[in-house]
Order: structure tokens, then C-alpha cells, then sequence
């Protein structure tokens, strides 16, 4: 072994052993448990798990890092003493280096600083500062002579060397250069004294704070007013102050360029900011103080309804408080470029000024006046005709101003005899003589000369006696003839027989009373209004029927002055309802007529209409004459009567209103009033049917007022084409959008689902029944006619139904649009033909009615109408009816007015349809207003139809309770035939 | 021209309103009167004694109106805020306010018994609002008027309002019925006569028409003074003997009920008369104007 020892060399640590390495750490375990512990810390020796010392690096500890190779301390893991930072979170330590610095090391920097010992220093700046310190540090070392803090704050230390002293006191301050102030000591004295009074205006600010401050403001206010005197050595030493950029525009851009106002202010604040010292202070105080001197801007922001809150008013308050302080600055300051900046500032102050702004002096905004264009000298304010009779030129003439004849004798006769032919002759002689002597000097007077003013007036008075003359001769023909023609002379003219007038034409009072009008007119017929604002004039048709013509002023004013009709008017016990109602066509028509004549200013139109019209209708006033005789007395009595005019409604209180007034409710358990009519269109449309109906069978004396007559017989003779429109405007006696709607979607099953509260289902029901009354004549009317003719021409009822129904395109959406498209479709027939089955027990009066003595004329006519209106192509089917049709006019007219004696309602009814056609038909009527007629009642047409559909099917429900099993069952399976088709057609 | 037994003498002036006094109102018994302004405030005076008793701030706007119960206890106001203001009378705090007008309020009362109180909007509606219940909505809104109304009465059963749109309607809650007297001119105040058959309206084309209120007639007219863009208030003297009104010049007058002669009138104000009103049993009325001032007249 040892032989190989000398031959081997070893290059390398060689592996330890294994065991050599177990040992150690045995030792280690050993150590660690064994006596080892017992060692103090300091003897120990730190080993890791192997038991190897543990080598930190030479600079972090050699062997022993930490406290003996742990990192803990002496103390051990203790941890800091927790602080809330709840409490203190806002506290923003400035760091600083002087905190990461041992004392010693404070002490070196101390010693290294540079600065100028109070020895060198001239200026006192740091000196004084470290003096100052000094003395302070000192202060605080040692015990103060008189015990107590205050003493320390009044006796301040003595930096100030005595040169110092001497220096100040000969004038020198602080920041300025040594020199021969001679020049401006006066000034600067001045300036001293000045300062010094203004100091102690605001001293008490200064010290206040200094008082609450303590001990160290004495070095902020002793840093700060070099400071000062920094800026105000400028005198001396121009300082220039680079001012840094601090806000976030381009470099170059100045956003105050024009408006420097605001730089100041800006300025202001920004130095507010920053400034912690006293000027901040001061902006505090005053805004402190600030509301208590009423200071309260009103501000922007506050609504009606808002209070004035103390938050809203410290809002608008702080912005006053900048400046007050800004103004305080400058009022100490010297008047320098800076405050002569600010001055707006203070003007801004002024009442109704934004701040910052000025009023100007001059406003640029100048009406700019014209005189009016230099009049001509000749020039003579009225045209010259060169006719030669000027007669009623006289009128117009001023009378030139009266002038002494002129000197000349031989002038004066000259003038006087040109002025009497020029005045007989006309202007033409005028102008020939001035063109004829032209030259001569006697003439001038003619074209402006001498005695031109004689002539003037010498003309005038010529002229004047010649118009006399000539006034006396014609007799007032002349007058007449340049008058307007009223309907008097017309009347006169065309040989009319004169009409008593019953009330005078007063539209020259309606003219100055406008503004009552005004109102009535608005919640008048609104397309009426323009020609019946005059409607007081009251013409009278009936000359001849002192009653009648009552009744027709009644009806007149009823009809324009507004309002509803009042009950009892018309009343004439005597007449028949069908004569009644017939004269209400004819007081309609008379009424259309004279609103007519009145608009366009043209009897002779109304005559022709009343001439055209009165043979067809049997119209009994005399034609064409309206002679309005002229009667104060009435004039006077319908002043009278005009106001106060009383109106009456029903309103309708609330239930708990009349709980609060101690009074019942007077329409407890009542259905509610109906509704108001107060929107024009409604106006127009007078009352709606479906409320009528209920009235009239309520009260016999209702059965005439209220409704609108038609024009007369023989308009709807004239008419009779325009059933179209009939047809569509049946649609208007729909009452409101919300009962159709009711009156569509509420089923029977409405009326069994009465068990929720009573009250508020009433009202609906009730307007759904009294719709529905309304709704089943109209249903009525139109299928019943149209089945009649069906039946009384064409094939039995079944069978177009099926034939119509293979024609049927996918036109149908609903079985609303069914019965528009009634003649193509042939639901609506087929249901009308169900109806009329259901209704053959009950309806026996109605079908009379509606099925008048010739089915085939009325059931034509509406045929016509729904194929002209719907299908203009299907005219085949329409022109087989031709005949029947030109027969209608006599046979329908009869049937109406046999009709209408045996049903009212029948009646009430026609008489508006007639209406709108006639007006519709009417040539005044503007074309856009027909269309507006059109469209409106195309759009409701829907509605209408919809409301005609769910009526039949409340009719089979009707009938299905009714009727027979077989009926109802058949009934049944109708209707689901037609719900299998709408379902299909959807 | 002045009648003995009218208030002529100034008994005293009411100072204390900043702008102008928009109405005065005495009290049930004529012990106090409340006047309400353009400063916001509505103030509470003895008018006898001439002092001011109680400012009652709260309101927005100017105060249009005012009213008190028969009690004394509460009261209400309105005013350009839109607002209806229920005042306890003694500790001055809102009890309640109802917001529910589209616009100014022009008029308010209390019912007879302080169960409900009516407005007057810029917003052609009268609204009823209930004191009893703690609802701030509106029991009723009448909005039959076309124009804004100015002024509401009551009595035991009926509303009536006077609108601009020249009518006076009546609201006749025990019959639900609603009558409407077409006037044909806008009409500013209405005012109640003591028996309460008759309504009193002033109308702006400076004429006061006295109307008979079961038929609707037109009883009287009465002219003389200028009241054609403010509204300037109307009464009847305790009597019912007199008419009397405000002028646009700052005058008063006093016309006889039944043949419309101007019996008395002497200038009371320097400015325009907003409101006056007559003690119930004395011969003594108050008058408020836009000077800024309420005066106190005596026999």
C-alpha cells in the first residue's frame, strides 16, 4: 500500500469516504444534541444538517451571519410594533436624505456643506437662516431665562449683526446690491412709509397665524420674506423667473392668448395651491367668513323644485372667496404691470358683468337708421291719371294749403281760368297747355313757378264744385257702381224678392271682438269656424213660417254657436217625427247654403244652389233672395244672449272627493258620464251614436235636437253616387278608439266575468251595450241590404258563399277584412245571411227598415258601393245593377221616408252619412281635405269592420242561446268553418 | 266720491315683504290676515295692530296664494314652484306638499272643512288634494278649462273655477254636473258674494261682472277701473251692498251692487293693487300691492 503511495501522484481533493462523512455527521447530531447546547451562543458553531460550517461570504457575515447565522436579531423574530394605517393613512412621509442618515454621518454632511459663514455673508441670506438655527438650537438647549413658553416666542434671537442693523437702517434691504441709492432714496423712503402702513393693515392676519403656528412659522415667515424681497430686488438685478411648464399643452400653446383675464385666475389658483403659507390661510379664513357676509351666489343648477341647500351654495361660494384675496394682494402690492393685469378683476365685480369682463363703453351693435329718401320737391303724393274726368280722384285729394292770390291781376284771372278748364277738361289739358308754353313767363305757375301754389289750390276748389256738379247729375249712380255689391243690390238686380233680416250684419263688432272669439272658435267646428265667426247673422229663409223660421234660428245657433244641442229645441209638438226630421234636413241644407253664400261672397252661387236643389227637395223658402233687413234690436238681443252663455256637462267626481265634502256620491253605482266632446274632430262629428241611442230611449223628448239634420232630400237625391262615401263614413258613428276596442275584444264572457269589481266593470259594460246597439243597426244596414239584394236577385244565400269562398283569394287576413271585401269575399254575406236568419224573430222591424219596399235599388246601390271602393275591377258585377241603380234615386228616397217614419234611429243615422257625403261631394271642399275625409275614414274603416265582425259574432252567440239546437249547432259549425278558413289564411 | 261707511282710512301699513305682494287674506274671523309674495314668503300679521306675527318660508318661488282654515290651524299655499304647501300655523313647519301641477299655481282653498284642498294651475287644471290622507297625489283633476286657471271658489258642494279661456265653471259634486258660464273674456278672480248666490269675476277687459249663479245670468257690470294685464282681485263687502276691486293705477274701488255706480274710490297704492280683501263683520278691508306693501283700511 505504501509502495503505491510513492508511485502514485495525486492530483484533486480525493473522495472522502463514506464513513468519513457519516462520522461527521454523527459528530454533528451529537453536538447538536449533546453538550453542545449548553455552549453559549456565542461559542456555538453553526453547522448545517451535515454539520459543515456554513461560509456566508466574506462582506456578509463570514461564518456568522445574522446574529450567529440566523437572521434574526438579539432580540429575535419580534416583530414591529403594528400602527394602523386607518389613522394615519394620509400622511404622506416626504422622504428625505437627512432620514436614512446616521447622526454621524449628519454631522459630516453638516461640516461639508458649502455656504457662506455669517462672517462673509453679505447678504444675510443663509447666514442669517443658520444663525437663526443656531439660536434656536441653542434656545431649546438651554433654560430659558423666564420659565414658561411664551417668552420663547416673544423674544426672538438676534441674528442680524450689527452691520446689518446699520445697513438696514441707512436704507439698505435685503436682496439689493450696495450702492448709491441717493437717486431714489427719496422715493424709496416713500415707498418704506408706504409699505409699512399697508403692513399694518394687514399685520393682524400675519400675526394671527403666527400665534397658532408657533414657533416654527418664525422661520417660514423670517424664509419667506426674502422671498419677497426676491422678487422686488428685480429693481436692482433682473431676475428672470423661468416659469415651468406645468400644464399638459403643446409647448408654445398659450390657451389664455386671448383671454388673459383667465390666465390670471388661473394663476391665482394655481399659487393658491401651492402657496401653503398665508395666503392659502387667508383665501380659507375669507371663505370661512365668507357666507356670513351674504355673499351667496344663486348660481346655476337649481331647479324649480330644489332647495337651497348649504351644499349648493359652498358650490358657487369659494370661487368668490379667490378673489378677494387676489384683490387684497394686489392692494398691498405697488401698481405694477401684474396688477394693472388684474384691474378687470375688479371691475368684474359690477353688477350684471361676468367677471373679468367689461362693459363696453360703446356697443358695436348700432341700429343703423336710414333717413327716409329725400321727397321731391314737385313731388305730388298721389297719382295722376290721365283720364279726363278724374271725379273720384276728389276723395283722395288733401286739399292743398289756402293761398293768397298772387299780386298780379292779369296772373290771378290767367290761373283761375286754367284752373276751371283743367279741372272741366281733366289733367290731359293740364299737360298739353305746360307742353304749349313752355317758354312763356305767364305759364310758369304750371310747371312750379310763381302762383304755382294758387293754382294748386284754385284747382282743388274747381275741381271740388265740379264733382259737385257732376254728383248732383249722375244721382249716386256713380256710387252705386263703385260700391261693392252686397247682397241687397244683387238681390235688386236680379229681381229678388227681399227677405226680412233678423239680425244686423255686426262683423264689424266681431272684428273688434275678436279675441272672445278667438276662444269659441277654437273649441268650435274647426273647418267651419272661418265663415261662421260671422254666423250671428241670421238669415231667414222662411219668411213665410214665422215658426219655422224660429225653429230654424234655433237651429242655426245651435248649430254654430256650439256646444251640444239642448233637448227641448225643435220642439214642436205638433209635427210628426217625420216631419220633423224633414224640416231638420232642410234647416241643415238651408244652413250649408248660407254659410256657402256667406264664405264665397257669391249670392248667386247659393241661389243656384237653392234653385237647383229646392224642386228635387220640396225646399220651401223662397229661392235665391237674401235680403238681410237690417235690425239693431236683434243685433242687441244676441249680444245679449251671447254671454254669458251657460253650458252644462256631467262631471264626474271622484268617490273620494265626495267622502272629503260630506256628500254622496252621485253616481254611485252609476255608469259614468259619457265622455266629453272636446277634441274638434269629435265636434265635427257631434256626438258620437253609440251614446245617443241609450238617451233617446231613455227620454221621447230627446228624439229631435240633438241630431244633425242631412242637407235636404234632394241633395241626396243629387248624390246618390256618393254612397261610396256613405259607406265609409258610417265608419265616424264609431264612437271613441277605447270603447271600439271594447267593444271588439269584450265577448259575452265580459258580462259573466262580472265578479270583479263591480264599479270599475260597469263602466265599460255599459258603453259596450250601448256600442253595440249603435253597432247592430249599422251591421244592419249595410248587410241587411246587401243580402236583401243578394236574395232578391242572385242565387240562394248558400250558394255564393261557396262559390265566393273557392273565388276567395288569400286576401282575407281576419275576418275583420272580410267585411270590407264583403262582395268578393262572401263571408260577410254569408254571416249576414246568418244574421238575418237569427235576427228574422227579433229583427222583423229592422229588416223592414233596411230592406225597404225595393230590395233590389238599395241592395244595389250598396253592392255599387263596395265594388267601387274595393274592387274597381269587378265592375262586371256592379253594372248588372246599372238599372237598378238609376232607378234608386225616387224609389230609395221614398223608402227612406217611409222608413223613417217608422224608425227614427233609421233616420238619425241617415242623416249624418248624408252629411259627410255631401260634403265630401261638395266642389269647395279642397281636394286635400277630401282626402283627409278619405283616408280617415278608410283608416277606421278597419276598425268599423272589425267592430261589424265581432258584432255578428255576438250575434251567434246570441242566437246559439237562443235558438234552436239544429240552428246553433249549425251556427257552430259555421263558425268553426270560418275559423278553419282564417287559420288557413294565416 | 267716498262713502262713510267704506274703508277709506289708512289704518295702517304692513311692511316686511321684499317685491311685491302677490295676495292678502284675512283669516276666518278678520282678527289676522296672512299675504303671501314675491320674496317666497308667506307672512302672518294682525292688521289691526299692525304686527307681523309669523314668516312662513319654504317655497321656491313666489307665493300665490294663500289660505287658511276655518280653525286657524292650518295653512295653504301655492306659488311658481309648482308647489302646494301645508303649513301647520303655529310651529310654521310643512306638514305636507303636493307636487303634481305642470306648471304655477295660481289659486288654492280649503274646502269647509279642511279636508281637501282645490289648486289653480298655469296647467288649465283645477286639482283636488286630499289633507286627510297622507297621499300627496291628487284626489281629482278637473281639465276641462282650456286655458289656465286663475281662481277657485268653493262651497259646500261645488268647485268653481275662473280660467283665462273666459269661463267659470261650477262643479256641482252632489249632482255631478258641471256648469260652464262662457263670459267671453279671460277672467282673473272670482270671488263668492256672502250669501253665495251670486260670483263675482273680474275679467281682463277691466270690467267686473256679477253673475247669477242658478241661471247663469249676467246680473251686473262694473267698470271704471284698469285691470287688463294683472291679475288684480275682486270682492264683495261683508254686506253684499258693494263691489268693490283693485286697480291697475294703484286705486280701489267700490261700486254699488245693484246699479254699478262707482260710489267710492280713492288711490290706495302706488302701484299695481294685487289683492283685496274684506273683514267679514267690520267695515275694514286689506289691500297688498307690488310696492312691496299691505295696507289696512277703516270706515
Amino acid at each position: 500500500m505504501d509502495s503505491d503511495e510513492e508511485d502514485f501522484v495525486f492530483y484533486g481533493t480525493p473522495i472522502e469516504r463514506e464513513e468519513e462523512i457519516t462520522s461527521r455527521r454523527k459528530k454533528s447530531i451529537a453536538e447538536a444534541s449533546g453538550h453542545l447546547r449548553a455552549l453559549p451562543p456565542w461559542k456555538q458553531e453553526v453547522t448545517d444538517e451535515e454539520g459543515r460550517r456554513r461560509f456566508h461570504g466574506a462582506f456578509t457575515g463570514g461564518f456568522s451571519a445574522g446574529y450567529y447565522n440566523t437572521a434574526g436579531s438579539k432580540e429575535g423574530w419580534t416583530p414591529q410594533s403594528f400602527t394602523s394605517s386607518r389613522k394615519n393613512r394620509a400622511e404622506v412621509k416626504q422622504q428625505n436624505i437627512l432620514n436614512f442618515l446616521d447622526e454621524d454621518e449628519k454631522t459630516d454632511l453638516e461640516g461639508k456643506s458649502f455656504g457662506t459663514s455669517s462672517q462673509f455673508d453679505t447678504f444675510g441670506f443663509t447666514a442669517a437662516e443658520l444663525a437663526l438655527k443656531q439660536a434656536e438650537k441653542e434656545q431649546q438647549q438651554r433654560p430659558s431665562a423666564i420659565p414658561g413658553p411664551v417668552p420663547d416666542e416673544l423674544v426672538l434671537p438676534a441674528t442680524e449683526s450689527i452691520g446689518v442693523k446699520l445697513l438696514l437702517k441707512m436704507g439698505w434691504r435685503r436682496g439689493r446690491s450696495i450702492r448709491d441709492s441717493q437717486t431714489d432714496s427719496l422715493y424709496e423712503s416713500r415707498r418704506e412709509a408706504r409699505k409699512a402702513l399697508l403692513a399694518f393693515s394687514s399685520d393682524d392676519a400675519k400675526t394671527q397665524l403666527t400665534d397658532s403656528e408657533g414657533g416654527e412659522s418664525h422661520i417660514e415667515s423670517s424664509v419667506e420674506q426674502p422671498a419677497n424681497d426676491d422678487v422686488q430686488s428685480s429693481r436692482s438685478t433682473p431676475v428672470y423667473v423661468l416659469n415651468p411648464k406645468q400644464d399638459l399643452h403643446g409647448l408654445g400653446y398659450d390657451p389664455f392668448k386671448h383671454a388673459p383675464e383667465f390666465r390670471e385666475r388661473k394663476r391665482s389658483r394655481l399659487s393658491d395651491n401651492r402657496k401653503p403659507g398665508y395666503s392659502k390661510a387667508l383665501s380659507m379664513k375669507d371663505s370661512l367668513f365668507g357666507f356670513k357676509s351674504g355673499k351667496v351666489g344663486p348660481g346655476f343648477g337649481i331647479g324649480a323644485l330644489e332647495e337651497y341647500d348649504a351644499e349648493d351654495e359652498d358650490v358657487y361660494g369659494t370661487a368668490y372667496d379667490f378673489e378677494d384675496t387676489i384683490v387684497q394682494e394686489v392692494e398691498v402690492e405697488e401698481p405694477s404691470g401684474v396688477t394693472k393685469d388684474r384691474r378687470p378683476r375688479l371691475f368684474g365685480k359690477e353688477q350684471g358683468v361676468l367677471p373679468g369682463f367689461i362693459v363696453a363703453s360703446k356697443s358695436d351693435y348700432q341700429l343703423e337708421r336710414f333717413d327716409p329718401p329725400a321727397v321731391p320737391k314737385n313731388f305730388v303724393p298721389h297719382h295722376k291719371f290721365s283720364g279726363p274726368l278724374e271725379t273720384d280722384k276728389k276723395f283722395a285729394d288733401p286739399p292743398p294749403p289756402e293761398v293768397p292770390p298772387p299780386d298780379d291781376n292779369t296772373m290771378k284771372l290767367l290761373i283761375d281760368g286754367v284752373a276751371t278748364l283743367v279741372a272741366r277738361c281733366g289733367k290731359l289739358f293740364e299737360d298739353l297747355s305746360r307742353e304749349k308754353n313752355q317758354n312763356n313767363p305767364l305759364f310758369t305757375f304750371l310747371t312750379g313757378g310763381n302762383g304755382h301754389d294758387y293754382y294748386a289750390r284754385k284747382l282743388w276748389e274747381e275741381r271740388q264744385k265740379r264733382n259737385d256738379q257732376t254728383m248732383l247729375a249722375m244721382d249716386g249712380k256713380s256710387s252705386l257702381a263703385d260700391q261693392k255689391m252686397t247682397a241687397e243690390s244683387r238681390g235688386k238686380l236680379l229681381g229678388e224678392k227681399p227677405l226680412e233680416r233678423s239680425s244686423k250684419d255686426f262683423s264689424s263688432s266681431v272684428a273688434s271682438e275678436n279675441a272672445i272669439h278667438m276662444q269659441y272658435n277654437l273649441s268650435d267646428t274647426f273647418t267651419k269656424s272661418a265663415s261662421y265667426s260671422e254666423l250671428p247673422e241670421i238669415i231667414k229663409p222662411f219668411k213665410d213660417d214665422p215658426a219655422k223660421q224660429d225653429r230654424f234660428e234655433r237651429f242655426l245657433k245651435e248649430k254654430y254657436q256650439g256646444g251640444l244641442r239642448s233637448t227641448d229645441s225643435g220642439k214642436a209638438s205638433n209635427m210628426s217625427e217625420a216631419a220633423r226630421a224633414h224640416e231638420r234636413m232642410d234647416f241643415e241644407a238651408v244652413a250649408e247654403a248660407i254659410g256657402k253664400g256667406k264664405h264665397g261672397k257669391e249670392s248667386l252661387l247659393s241661389t243656384q244652389q237653392f234653385t237647383g236643389v229646392s224642386p228635387a227637395g220640396g225646399m220651401q223658402f223662397t229661392s235665391g233672395g237674401l235680403e238681410l233687413a237690417k235690425d239693431a234690436q236683434a243685433e242687441n238681443l244676441t249680444t245679449m244672449n251671447m254671454y254669458p252663455r251657460r253650458k252644462e256637462f256631467q262631471w264626474r267626481p271622484s268617490p273620494i272627493l265626495c267622502k272629503r265634502f260630506d256628500l254622496t256620491d252621485p253616481f254611485m253605482g252609476k255608469p259614468p258620464p259619457a265622455p266629453r266632446v272636446r277634441s274638434k274632430m269629435d265636434s265635427l262629428i257631434f256626438m258620437s251614436d253609440s251614446v245617443k241611442p241609450t238617451k233617446l230611449e231613455e227620454s221621447d223628448a230627446v228624439n229631435k235636437g240633438p241630431y244633425p239634420t242631412p242637407q235636404s232630400d234632394a241633395q241626396e237625391v243629387g248624390k246618390i253616387e256618393g254612397t261610396e262615401v256613405e259607406a265609409k263614413v258610417e265608419v265616424e258613428n264609431v264612437e271613441r278608439p277605447v270603447d271600439l276596442y271594447k267593444a271588439i275584444f269584450s265577448d259575452d264572457s265580459d258580462d259573466e266575468a262580472e265578479t270583479f269589481d263591480h264599479k270599475k266593470v260597469e263602466e265599460p259594460e255599459k258603453k259596450i251595450e250601448v256600442a253595440h246597439t249603435a253597432l247592430n243597426h249599422l251591421l244592419a244596414g249595410d248587410f241587411l241590404e246587401s243580402l236583401g239584394k243578394e236574395l232578391g236577385l242572385e242565387v240562394p244565400p248558400e250558394l255564393p258563399y261557396l262559390t265566393s269562398k273557392a273565388k276567395t283569394p288569400a286576401l282575407q287576413k281576419e275576418i275583420t277584412n272580410a267585411v270590407a271585401k264583403a262582395p268578393i269575399s262572401g263571408t260577410p254575406l254569408d254571416r249576414a245571411v246568418l244574421q238575418q236568419r237569427g235576427t228574422t224573430q227579433e229583427g222583423e222591424s229592422l229588416k223592414k227598415m233596411f230592406i225597404p219596399g225595393n230590395p233590389q235599388s238599395s241592395g244595389g246601390k250598396f253592392r255599387e258601393t263596395y265594388l267601387s271602393e274595393n274592387r274597381p275591377g269587378k265592375a262586371d258585377r256592379g253594372k248588372t245593377k246599372e238599372d237598378a241603380r238609376s232607378k234608386s234615386p225616387s224609389s230609395h228616397n221614398r223608402n227612406r221616408s217611409s222608413s223613417r217614419s217608422s224608425e227614427d234611429k233609421r233616420s238619425r243615422k241617415r242623416p249624418r252619412r248624408h252629411r259627410y257625403r255631401s260634403s265630401d261631394s261638395y266642389s269647395d271642399l279642397s281636394s286635400d281635405d277630401r282626402d283627409r275625409y278619405h283616408s280617415k275614414s278608410k283608416g277606421r274603416k278597419k276598425g268599423s269592420s272589425r267592430e261589424k265582425s265581432s258584432n255578428s259574432r255576438r250575434k251567434h252567440h246570441k242566437h246559439k242561446h237562443r235558438d234552436s239546437p239544429s240552428r246553433s249547432s249549425y251556427n257552430d259549425a259555421e263558425g268553426k268553418k270560418e275559423k278553419k278558413k282564417r287559420r288557413e289564411r294565416d | 266720491m267716498i262713502q262713510s261707511d267704506l274703508p277709506w282710512k289708512e289704518a295702517t301699513v304692513l311692511r316686511g315683504h321684499e317685491g311685491a305682494v302677490l295676495a292678502s287674506r284675512f283669516n276666518g274671523d278678520g282678527n289676522y290676515c296672512l299675504s303671501c309674495g314675491k320674496d317666497r314668503t308667506i307672512r302672518l300679521w294682525n292688521p289691526h295692530r299692525g304686527i307681523h306675527i309669523k314668516t312662513y318660508k319654504s317655497h321656491g318661488r313666489e307665493v300665490r296664494d294663500v289660505h287658511v282654515t276655518a280653525d286657524n290651524s292650518k295653512l295653504i299655499s301655492c306659488g311658481g314652484d309648482r308647489q302646494i304647501y301645508y303649513w301647520d300655523v303655529s310651529t310654521g313647519s310643512v306638514i305636507r306638499r303636493f307636487r303634481g301641477h305642470n306648471s304655477e299655481v295660481n289659486a288654492v282653498k280649503f274646502n269647509e272643512y279642511a279636508s281637501v284642498v282645490v289648486s289653480a294651475g298655469y296647467d288649465r287644471s283645477l286639482r283636488v288634494w286630499d289633507c286627510r290622507s297622507h297621499s300627496t297625489e291628487p284626489i281629482q283633476i278637473i281639465d276641462s278649462f282650456l286655458d289656465s286657471v286663475m281662481s277657485v271658489c268653493l262651497t259646500k258642494n261645488e268647485i268653481i273655477g275662473g280660467s283665462v279661456d273666459g269661463t267659470i265653471r261650477t262643479f256641482d259634486i252632489r249632482i255631478g254636473r258641471e256648469l260652464s258660464d262662457d263670459l267671453g273674456q279671460p277672467v282673473n278672480c272670482i270671488s263668492l258674494s256672502n250669501d253665495g248666490n251670486c260670483i263675482l269675476a273680474s275679467c281682463l277687459d277691466s270690467t267686473l261682472r256679477l253673475l247669477d249663479r242658478t241661471t247663469g245670468e249676467l246680473l251686473q257690470d262694473y267698470k271704471g277701473h284698469i285691470c287688463k294685464s294683472y291679475k288684480t282681485d275682486c270682492c264683495l263687502t261683508n254686506t253684499d251692498a258693494h263691489v268693490t276691486g283693485g286697480s291697475e293705477d294703484g286705486s280701489i274701488y267700490f261700486w254699488d251692487l245693484v246699479d254699478a255706480s262707482v260710489v267710492s274710490k280713492f288711490q290706495a297704492h302706488s302701484a299695481v293693487v294685487t289683492s283685496v280683501s274684506y273683514h267679514p263683520k267690520e267695515n275694514s278691508m286689506i289691500t297688498s300691492s307690488v310696492d312691496g306693501t299691505i295696507r289696512v283700511w277703516k270706515a
